[in-house]
């Protein structure tokens, strides 16, 4: 939202697979566009209502959940648009006009956004396209074109079918160009991004995909009085989403916040705290950890250090390691009891707590202690060394943290922790 | 279609209000206003037994009113029955929506009769103000599902079309609580965090907290918006956040202190917003936390402002801040009584705080009350460290006496 941060729109470079999701998107488009040119266009009216339901909600954009696709309300018109039946609607579209009118209403939706200078992104809106054509696909091959709502059971339980498998082969085919993606971006393993990419799916995804149901059914039943009927129940469950996001942009920030005063206090280098956080993230996503626990574990590398807070002096330039290890241990003890106190950080507070422990008086013996723990202590460790103040190289670094495995610090942590600074990871 | 009914106790409590008048919207269009109000009288009797039977009683009674007075209008607004639905949505749409909306003002002036009634909190007026007219739109909007739900019903789905609802239903709540958690996250963060600055001194431990109650008090007094309210008892919570880089040494340092040392208190306003800066706060909270210590006569720090340039809110937090030091126990000088300290920020209306709100914050004290709580007592044979509130209070009354002599 802020015009200073990159806008992601159409940096090829960036993209990496993004470009191969692009390209398809694109030919999909472009035969779906001559495919209905050639044929005309059927039932007009629908078309361009779906049409504009599909370019507003590409226009109003926000976060929901963790997801990346940030407008739900086109997803749902375009699955809807998808599934639509008799008797309201004669004509049915076709799977081409189905992606023709989504490519069109995506188009018109971006446009807006980029002359606002306001973040879009290409790929994700080629992800709907899609998912969308997966959809439309699956349930055009389950129903026949004259198949109509007629109040009998068996006709409403056909459809009604087809459209839970329409819309799952939607969720899915997303989810798992969404792994592949995270799997390329934050290096996680493809298992893990697809398992969380699942777990968004049934949240977010499920209450769209339902959307979309209700919207072709109303559509199909009563005709254009459907859509706004069904947008407006719609539109505010999308505001209660909308203060959940900006709540939870607002506790993330206090929790930065909070550990910033640790360097206002002079207690650690400025930027410290981020740089330890950015490494423990790059090592919790190669181990693949779940986004609950990716975020415990993020707070953690954060406040690991807050506990210096309630100790008398500031040690020089911050480095914690210059300090004994029952003073480093302390400290860690009070950071935790203090996270504790907040009543909502729990599995935060047994991380920070456990952080300043050597492996082998720790985890190695004690199957509690979260690998979190261990995560962050190889974190500090490593950040003491390169980051800003002392500046050693990566490899020196890498070099005297192994001569720590086993005792101080986590085989299994260092091991990633090789990988990620393999893999090209600077501060 | 009466069956309806069998599955309503078993949807979970929490969903139960806003299923119950969906479901009631669209019994209206699917058999009629009367098997809606049957439907209403079945489940008042199938209420939790944990409910003492008055309020088992009253929520039967109401909710089968409700019902009854919706029926009535969408009964005489001509409501279209059953299959007439899908042939006339336009006059489904509006009939129901009139019935709800009967449905929400018979429903709000039942409660506002209760709350009459016991004459306790809320009032009836706050109630109608805070609770009722803010969340009336959204219910309205709700209720075009029940409209949904009667036609999802006569296309065939029959008891599915109740799961297709309930998905959008659930999730909009489920938002709803997040929300709250979220909320309560934050605030809870936030004093678990003021309390480990405050560890630092063992007599300043609760001020913050202490102050954000005060600015409460005081701000629902002013009658702020709800936003304004949250943001207020934030700021006063977060006031004094930049003593986190002031050096423990200092803050701790018995006596009296040089001219640098001054300087590196009086830098922390400043250090409070560096801090907070990147939360997404109203604006007011942060101008609040650097001009708490502005004096009304243009004497205090750190802008020198005077009268109404400084902000409101930093007004608030000024007096609030001033009357809870003297209030507590400093190890150089017992606490002062609530009375003693009212008078003293009366004296001072005029030079140190903004007179009006002096007099607004005094009534609501004399009002309310204050608790002040249990405190270490003072340890005269110590020479030891002179809170910031005191040095800032002055010689007008404020700290007259023990730190006098520091300015
Ligand atoms: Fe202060």
């Amino acid at each position: 939202m802020n015009p200073g941060q990159p806008i992601e729109g159409l940096d090829l470079r960036r993209m990496g697979s993004g470009v191969v999701i692009l390209v398809v998107g694109g030919i999909l488009a472009a035969v779906a566009l001559v495919a209905t040119l050639r044929h005309g266009v059927t039932e007009w009216s629908y078309a361009l209502v779906f049409g504009a339901l599909i370019a507003i909600g590409e226009t109003v954009q926000f976060r929901v959940d963790r997801s990346r696709n940030r407008a739900p309300i086109a997803t749902s018109a375009a699955l809807g648009y998808a599934m639509l039946r008799g008797p309201s609607v004669g004509m049915p579209p076709e799977l081409a006009q189905v992606i023709a009118v989504t490519a069109v209403a995506t188009a018109a939706g971006i446009v807006p956004r980029a002359i606002a200078g306001l973040r879009w992104d290409i790929v994700v809106s080629c992800r709907r396209g899609i998912s969308v054509a997966c959809a439309a696909a699956v349930f055009e091959a389950l129903t026949r074109r004259d198949l109509a709502w007629n109040g009998e059971w068996v006709e409403a339980l056909w459809i009604a079918g087809a459209m839970m498998a329409g819309v799952l082969s939607a969720g899915l085919s997303d989810a798992v160009i969404g792994a592949g993606q995270a799997t390329e971006r934050y290096n996680r393993p493809f298992p893990a991004a697809l398992r969380d990419e699942l777990v968004v799916m049934t949240r977010i995804g499920m209450a769209m995909g339902i959307t979309a149901i209700l919207l072709a059914t109303g559509t199909s039943l009563i005709g254009h009085w459907a859509p706004p009927v069904v947008i407006v129940p719609l539109l505010l469950t999308q505001f209660a989403f909308r203060r959940f996001a900006s709540a939870q942009r607002t506790y993330r920030a206090t929790v930065r916040s909070m550990a910033r005063s640790t360097e206002i206090a002079g207690f650690s280098s400025p930027g410290q705290n981020a740089r330890t956080a950015q490494l423990a993230v790059a090592i919790g996503n190669d181990l693949g950890l779940t986004p609950a626990r990716m975020e415990a574990l993020e707070y953690a590398a954060l406040l690991s250090g807050v506990g210096q807070l309630a100790l008398a002096d500031p040690s020089p330039g911050g480095a914690s390691l210059l300090r004994t290890r029952e003073e480093r241990q302390r400290a860690a003890e009070i950071g935790a009891s203090v996270i504790e106190r907040s009543g909502v950080l729990d599995h935060v507070a047994e991380i920070v707590r456990h952080s300043n422990d050597p492996y082998r008086m720790g985890r190695a013996n004690n199957p509690g202690i979260p690998v979190e723990s261990g995560i962050v202590n190889v974190a500090l460790a490593y950040e003491q060394l390169v980051g800003e103040g002392t500046g050693q190289s990566p490899d020196k670094a890498m070099e005297s943290i192994g001569l720590g495995i086993g005792a101080e610090y986590d085989p299994v942590v260092v091991e990633s922790l090789r990988r990620v600074i393999g893999r090209g990871f600077r501060f | 279609m009466l069956a309806g009914s069998v599955m309503r106790p078993r949807v979970g409590q929490v969903y139960r209000t806003s299923l119950d008048y969906v479901l009631v919207i669209a019994l209206y269009l699917l058999s009629g206003v009367g098997s809606a109000i049957l439907v209403c009288a079945v489940g008042a009797l199938s209420q939790d037994r944990r409910h003492p039977l008055v309020k088992k009683i009253f929520n039967g009674a109401q909710s089968v009113l409700c019902a009854a007075a919706g029926g009535l209008v969408f009964h005489y607004t001509g409501g279209p029955r059953a299959g007439e639905v899908l042939s006339e949505p336009w006059d489904a749409i509006w009939t129901t929506t009139a019935a709800n909306a009967t449905w929400l003002v018979v429903n709000a002036v039942l409660l506002c009769l209760v709350l009459f009634l016991e004459g306790g909190q809320p009032s009836p007026t706050t109630f109608i103000r805070k609770v009722a007219l803010p969340t009336s739109p959204s219910l309205l909007g709700y209720g075009l599902l029940g409209m949904l739900l009667a036609v999802a019903w006569l296309s065939g789905l029959g008891f599915l079309s109740i799961l297709l609802i309930f998905v959008p239903l659930y999730v909009s709540r489920w938002a709803l609580s997040q929300y709250e958690a979220e909320r309560r996250a934050q605030a809870a963060t936030m004093r678990a965090f003021i309390q480990v600055i405050e560890t630092k001194d063992l007599y300043t431990r609760g001020h913050s907290e202490r102050v954000s109650e005060g600015v409460g008090l005081l701000g629902r007094h002013l009658g702020l918006s709800d936003d304004r309210q949250t943001a207020l008892e934030h700021a006063g919570l977060l006031h004094d956040v930049g003593k986190v880089g002031v050096p423990t040494s200092i803050i701790q340092k018995p006596g009296r202190l040089d001219d640098s040392e001054m300087d590196a208190i009086r830098l922390h306003p400043a250090r409070g917003v560096e801090l907070i800066g990147n939360i997404p706060f109203l604006e007011e909270v942060k101008s609040a936390v650097l001009h708490h210590h502005e004096k009304y006569d243009g004497t205090g720090y750190p802008a020198g402002l005077g009268g109404e340039n400084i902000p409101y809110f930093a007004r608030i937090i000024g007096i609030v801040d001033a009357f809870d030091s003297l209030t507590s126990t400093r190890s150089y000088r017992p606490a002062r009584g609530v009375e003693e300290t009212l008078d003293i920020l009366l004296q001072d209306r005029n030079t140190h705080f903004d007179p009006l709100l002096v007099d607004a914050f005094v009534e609501v004290i004399r009002r309310h009350g204050w608790k002040t709580l249990d405190q270490p007592a003072p340890d005269g044979s110590k020479v030891v460290a002179i809170d910031h509130d005191d040095l800032s209070l002055g010689s007008g009354g404020g700290a007259t006496g023990n730190a006098a002599g520091v300015e």
